[in-house]
């Protein structure tokens, strides 16, 4: 009842401060920009990279085909930067592909593996059967792969059995299919909710400190962590109104949305556990800045690595970021791994657990500080 | 009842100590005080008596519960008013009560009556961030007694008001001390002291000096000073002078000997006056 009434009380001055629409403001932004600006995919244009490794004769006769849908009917030789060099190839423009043929089947792994290009070798075996290896990523087209298809100039037969030979191997195995509009929500979604989260809530203690209402508090019957807990309370809700209020319309029925709710709850009062925390420290937003400028900068690592997906290094994994972006992106691709997301969740909630009664403690000993 | 022992605080932990050695006992139905200049340490040790400081050292018991043994249930029983205001400027003057209220496990007294009795009646809807100072101060005694405490504690509750809004509190306090609550107060006012509390302390870098009752300390000091004005190279010169403390009664008869008397009488005592003199210090 007091912890209820203190949660209501707290909505009531947030509501009437200006931290509280940030998020919610923030929110519309997003989805204003999402909507009419940010294209579904930024360019629907895919480019791969191929080696033709045969005889120069027989890939003509490939080359030729592509030249028949490249979109001014001729090569284009240009560099291509592979592993720091500058190296020869031509470039086919076709409607929906850019196609570099290189010169070497190395360059043509190294940007399958390390650029995370799309990209293929065509091998002439000795016994002159066509033999393909395709290094996909996961993300291509299905307008793609049948494209790739109609370029083999072998009877249909031989495709047929060309295509059986394949040998698909996977280079990384977590491949998405959102699209890039989708592929951002993840990263709003951990930006807006738990990382505002964490500067929120650490406003919303030094606004009280200067008030010296905490002090107020601390003379009656009612414990701290009701305080502490109604104050967690209001960024769980600003962060479940403004994450709803950009994916219902973005994504549509495709989330899992009970899954995405307890995510949110859990990785918000993860983070507004963490802000508490920091907040403790301090006596005002001035002296506090600095950490929770630090804070965020560390969280935020794990959404530009999501951007850039040949920079993946391992200690990213341990930024408690990483784990939320990879989430909310099940979660979003209605993946419905409960399992995958509940654990998430839990490891989210018992870390937010033993972070909410560090700050318990700490407020408790320094109400005056 | 509050019962103090030996009573140590250091903010610092530095083995300077803002609070050293205080003992004292305050009965049930007392108003006491704690009289003393600025930085004397008076808030410091009113705050670890309502568990806002930590107990670093002494033995404290308030209102029967040992502040070794922490217990929130306490809080039922004690309200605080603070030095400085501290209500919630974006909630009106109601809302700030009527939270307040709900904190508590015992009956508490209606927002709108509280607010009359301070003189804030009609301001109830007004954010207390659109009230003056007074006011808010006004607001925050009235929060302090919405529980029915009984024990009270203020923190300089009329310093910076108005004599008139101070006046109104001093009532209120009247009133509430003959309705049987226990108050514990500070103050640096001399008037407050003597008007409101059956005993002070005097307080001085953190160590009680004296305490007793303002009429004692008046029979004790009042008919033994003198005020003497006298003139020295052409000035007219007016000081206050015990009979009582050696260097004052030589002082007194250099006066008499070398210079022309034009007034010379004996008045009584005001507690200032009587804490200069027992401490060496003033009161501000
Ligand atoms: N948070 C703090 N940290 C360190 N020192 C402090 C702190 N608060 C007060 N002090 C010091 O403790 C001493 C006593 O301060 P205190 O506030 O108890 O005085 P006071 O008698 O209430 O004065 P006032 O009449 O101005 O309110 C002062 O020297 C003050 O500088
Ligand atoms: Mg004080």
């Amino acid at each position: 009842m007091k912890l209820f009434s203190s949660f209501i009380k707290e909505l009531k001055l947030a509501s009437r401060g200006f931290y509280f629409y940030i998020e919610l403001f923030m929110a519309v932004i997003i989805l204003a920009v999402f909507l009419l600006l940010v294209p579904d995919n930024f360019n629907n244009q895919r480019t791969e990279y191929i080696y033709f490794d045969m005889p120069s004769q027989t890939s003509e006769l490939f080359l030729q085909e592509i030249l028949r849908e490249d979109t001014d009917g001729k090569a284009t030789p240009v560099k291509v930067e592979v592993d720091k060099q500058e190296k020869d190839a031509m470039l086919y423009t076709t409607t929906d592909q850019k196609i570099y043929v290189l010169t070497s089947r190395e360059d043509v792994i190294y940007m399958a593996d390390k650029e995370k290009k799309i990209a293929a070798v065509v091998k002439l075996d000795g016994d002159n059967t066509i033999n393909y290896e395709y290094y996909l990523q996961g993300y291509e087209s299905e307008k793609f792969k049948n494209l790739l298809k109609i370029l083999h100039v072998e009877s249909n037969e031989t495709i047929e059995a060309a295509m059986n030979n394949q040998d698909v191997r996977p280079l990384a195995n977590n491949f998405n299919v959102l699209s890039d509009r989708e592929n951002m929500m993840p990263s709003v979604l951990v930006f807006n909710g738990a990382l505002m989260g964490l500067f929120i809530i650490a406003a919303y203690i030094f606004l009280d400190r200067k008030e010296g209402v905490i002090m107020a508090y601390a003379v009656t019957p009612s414990p701290v962590w009701q305080y502490l807990l109604s104050k967690v309370g209001v960024i769980l809700v600003t962060t479940i109104l403004s994450s709803f209020l950009v994916v219902i319309p973005i994504m549509g029925t495709q989330p899992d949305y009970l899954l995405l709710l307890l995510l949110l709850v859990t990785t918000a009062f993860f983070s507004s556990a963490l802000g508490l925390l920091i907040a403790s420290f301090y006596k005002n937003v001035t002296q506090a800045f600095g950490a929770i400028y630090g804070f965020m900068l560390l969280m935020v690592l794990p959404n530009i690595a999501y951007f850039i997906p040949s920079w993946n290094p391992d200690y990213l994994k341990l930024i408690p970021t990483y784990p939320m972006l990879e989430g909310f992106k099940s979660v979003l691709l209605g993946n419905n791994d409960w399992l995958y997301v509940l654990t998430i969740s839990s490891g989210f909630l018992l870390v937010g657990v033993i972070l909410f009664s560090i700050s318990n403690r700490r407020y408790k000993k320094t109400l005056l500080g | 009842m509050i019962s103090v022992k030996n009573l140590y605080h250091s903010y610092n932990k530095d083995g300077k100590y803002q609070v050293k050695d205080v003992s004292f006992e305050v009965a049930n139905g007392e108003v006491f005080g704690f009289l003393g200049p600025s930085g004397a340490g008076k808030s410091t040790a009113l705050n670890i008596l309502t568990g806002l400081l930590p107990l670093q050292q002494g033995e404290v018991v308030v209102g029967g519960y040992d502040l070794k043994k922490v217990s929130n249930e306490r809080f039922n029983k004690i309200g605080m008013s603070f030095e400085q205001s501290n209500v919630y400027s974006k909630l009106t003057a109601k809302e700030n009560l009527d939270f307040y209220r709900k904190l508590f496990d015992v009956p508490t007294l209606d927002s709108h009556t509280l607010l009359k009795l301070v003189g804030l009646e009609g301001k109830e809807h007004v954010k207390a961030g659109e009230f003056s100072k007074g006011m808010k101060h006004r607001l925050t005694f009235a929060r302090s007694m919405i529980n029915n405490p009984e024990m009270w504690f203020l923190d300089e509750p009329t310093t910076g008001l108005d004599p008139s809004i101070a006046a109104d509190i001093k009532d209120i306090i009247k009133e509430k001390n003959k309705e049987g609550v226990t108050v514990f107060l500070t103050t640096h006012n001399m008037f407050i002291a003597d008007e409101l509390c059956d005993r002070v302390a005097f307080i001085v870098d953190g160590e009680i000096k004296l305490i007793d009752s303002p009429k004692n300390l008046k029979l004790q000091y009042g008919d033994k000073l003198v005020e003497v004005e006298y003139i020295e190279k052409g000035e007219v010169i007016k000081t206050t002078l015990s009979t009582v403390l050696p260097e004052d009664k030589r002082e007194l008869q250099k006066i008499i000997e070398h210079h022309d008397i034009q007034t010379m009488h004996t008045k009584e005592a005001t507690l200032e006056e009587i804490f200069i003199k027992v401490t060496g210090r003033g009161l501000v």
